[in-house]
């Protein structure tokens, strides 16, 4: 690797490391129930191969990937379609990207089955005997009894509640 | 020679274990993924897990093609066994048998689609699916002796994998599936929770899912007593015996993230109960100064404390996550529960730990403190982990591929032409 690559390669690393922006988290704020919302943007997250991917730059001209953020892979095929036009490349992705097992599971309609045959559904632990939920301070880790009114992250002690204000409330937001 | 080459294909969401069946041991463990690093403009197959070494994968992007632990995308499949079967074990499909392993509960149409993959495309000579709760009994059932309480009857697989942990009973080789258990949670959702406390609290590394693979399997452990090591967690300065840190690559002088002080990490997991005894010793090594220094520099690091055991932690509560599920205590309870009650004395003391994600510290301990209270009094629980949680699924395949009677259970590729896919899977469940 000569030296030029190796400096934009450490280039890139840095910049994709502080400018973006969650776009679902950002529509998930803007929505009337923010919170809720934002929690279940959490946890679908957790089940993406490139959480990092459905971050857009700030600066980024290529909108393509608003229009269907679930799909990881709608950004890289844009990206390396670059050129085509928006209808070629909706066109392209719609072939190219495979439906997620949530769609299959849908299709596949296991509610229609006799409900003794186990199924993918059935099969689902269920919810918990007890109901408590711990919360742990999202600037430090600890037990956390108060929660953000603006954004629902939770924090332990006025000291994270003042690292949150200034440095975190909304940072992956704002 | 047909009947003495079966090529046993246990296909994770994470890693693929293929080899050949009768051997100990599987021929390759990859990744089951194309990877583009940041230097490529195209994806690449990683061939082994040493090929990972061989590229820097730092903001790499992957492409997989099992999503929540099912086959999806057989395209993208195809291109990695093709590989796999050319490049790493170097074999014939046409003239090959096939055990293939798959999740439980697969849709129809995700069969159908793996049938044409291995019939159609691949032109294998026959196949055989199994599940992995039934291999990994069948191994550990054939390994049972006085020091390991595996009944052969009957025992219960935790498998905790890459998308999700199962609690599966299984009875004279065959998984109970009306009885099994599914946790949503497993390897990928704890490396992505892994990255966003990370993120949140120090440095961005949303993109980073090899690095953040390593940071979890190097430094991730669970807590026997989540109250005292969160109090432990805020101590400052050396009181404080989880704090230690990683250094991320720079791209120039290290392409792999490494744990700063291997000593300073590992002081919370050398006495019984995770508190380090006090008189313990840590020399400081002069090198190790030097390599600091050199690395503070970069300021290309971060310091990991209660974030080692909240990641894991997860998978006891999901509901901590905000997760509408039971953890893995009750899971295993509902599961045994789901059998006749004749099986439940049996069951918990047959207890078989297997996966990836159970190879954390201390797992299986505190399954066992979680799990107690939940068993009657006068019911044992043991809990049996494996020897290599990882390969237990294959090495049972492979045990099950040198069976004599292996050929006469599998649809070989005339009946899969006759029959269709449909009606040859009926074969392979009861
Ligand atoms: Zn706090
Ligand atoms: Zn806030």
């Amino acid at each position: 690797m000569d030296e030029d690559t190796t400096t934009s390669n450490m280039l890139r690393r840095m910049s994709s490391r502080t400018r973006k922006v969650a776009t679902k988290m950002v529509a998930a704020l803007a929505s009337s129930d923010n919170r809720t919302q934002a929690a279940l943007a959490r946890l679908e997250a957790l089940e993406n191969d490139n959480p990092g991917a459905e971050m857009i730059e700030i600066n980024s001209d290529d909108d393509a990937s608003l229009d269907d953020e679930d799909q990881v892979y709608t950004k890289k095929q844009s990206k390396s379609t670059k050129r085509k036009t928006r209808q070629a490349k909706a066109l392209e992705n719609a072939k190219k990207a495979p439906r997620t097992f949530l769609e299959l599971l849908h299709e596949a309609n296991l509610e229609s089955l006799p409900p003794h045959l186990p199924s993918y559904l059935r099969a689902a632990v269920g919810p918990p005997s007890s109901t408590t939920r711990r919360h742990f301070c999202t600037v430090c880790g600890f037990t956390a009894k108060y929660t953000c009114v603006r954004c629902g992250m939770r924090f332990c002690a006025i000291r994270c509640q003042n690292i949150h204000n200034d440095t975190r409330c909304l940072k992956f937001v704002a | 020679m047909s009947s003495n080459n079966v090529v046993v294909l246990d296909n994770g969401a994470g890693l693929i274990k293929a080899g050949i069946g009768g051997n100990l041991d599987p021929t390759a463990i990859l990744p089951n993924c194309l990877a583009r690093p940041l230097s490529s403009k195209k994806f690449l197959h990683l061939s082994d897990l040493n090929a990972t070494a061989a590229f820097d994968l730092t903001s790499a992007a992957v492409r997989r093609p099992l999503d929540r632990g099912y086959l999806i995308n057989p395209d993208l499949q195809r291109e990695i066994w093709s590989n796999l079967f050319s490049n790493v074990l170097k074999i014939n499909p046409s003239h090959s048998s096939l055990l293939l392993v798959e999740p439980l509960f697969n849709l129809p149409s995700l069969q159908r689609a793996a049938d044409e993959l291995v019939f159609e495309e691949f032109g294998f000579e026959s196949l055989f699916v199994a599940d992995s709760p039934s291999l990994v009994h069948l191994y550990e059932a054939s390994r049972s002796r006085p020091s390991n309480g595996v009944s052969e009857q009957a025992s219960l697989v935790v498998d905790c994998g890459f998308s999700f942990t199962h609690a599966a009973p299984v009875f004279q080789n065959f998984t109970v599936n009306y009885a099994v258990k599914r946790l949503d949670l497993g390897g990928k959702a704890l490396t992505n929770y892994l990255k966003e406390l990370v993120s949140y609290r120090a440095v961005n590394v949303m993109d980073e899912t090899f690095i953040m693979d390593d940071v979890k399997e190097k430094l991730c452990f669970v807590s026997l007593d989540v109250a005292r090591d969160l109090q432990v967690a805020r101590k400052p300065g050396r009181d404080n015996y989880f704090r230690c840190t990683y250094v991320l690559p720079d791209g120039v002088t290290h392409t792999k993230g490494f744990v700063k002080d291997p000593d300073e990490a590992n002081r919370c997991l050398t006495s019984k109960d995770g508190a380090p005894k006090d008189d313990m010793e840590y020399p400081e090594v002069t090198e190790k100064a030097e390599d600091r220094k050199r690395v503070d520099l970069t300021k290309n690091e971060f310091s990991l404390t209660n974030e080692r055991f909240l990641v894991p932690e997860m998978i006891f509560r999901p509901a901590d996550l905000g997760m509408n599920q039971a953890g893995l205590a009750e899971c295993i309870v509902r599961a045994v529960n789901s059998c006749h009650v004749y099986l439940h004395p049996v069951l918990y003391e047959s207890i078989i730990l297997t996966g990836g994600s159970s190879l954390f510290p201390r797992f299986a301990e505190r399954l066992e403190r979680e799990l107690r209270p939940l068993v009657p009094d006068d019911y044992q629980v043991k809990i049996t982990t494996q020897e290599d949680p990882i390969l237990g699924v294959w090495r049972g395949g492979s045990l099950l591929a040198s069976s004599p009677d292996f050929e006469t259970m599998c649809v070989t590729k005339a009946e899969y032409e006759e029959l269709g896919s449909a009606r040859c899977r009926r074969r392979f469940f009861h």
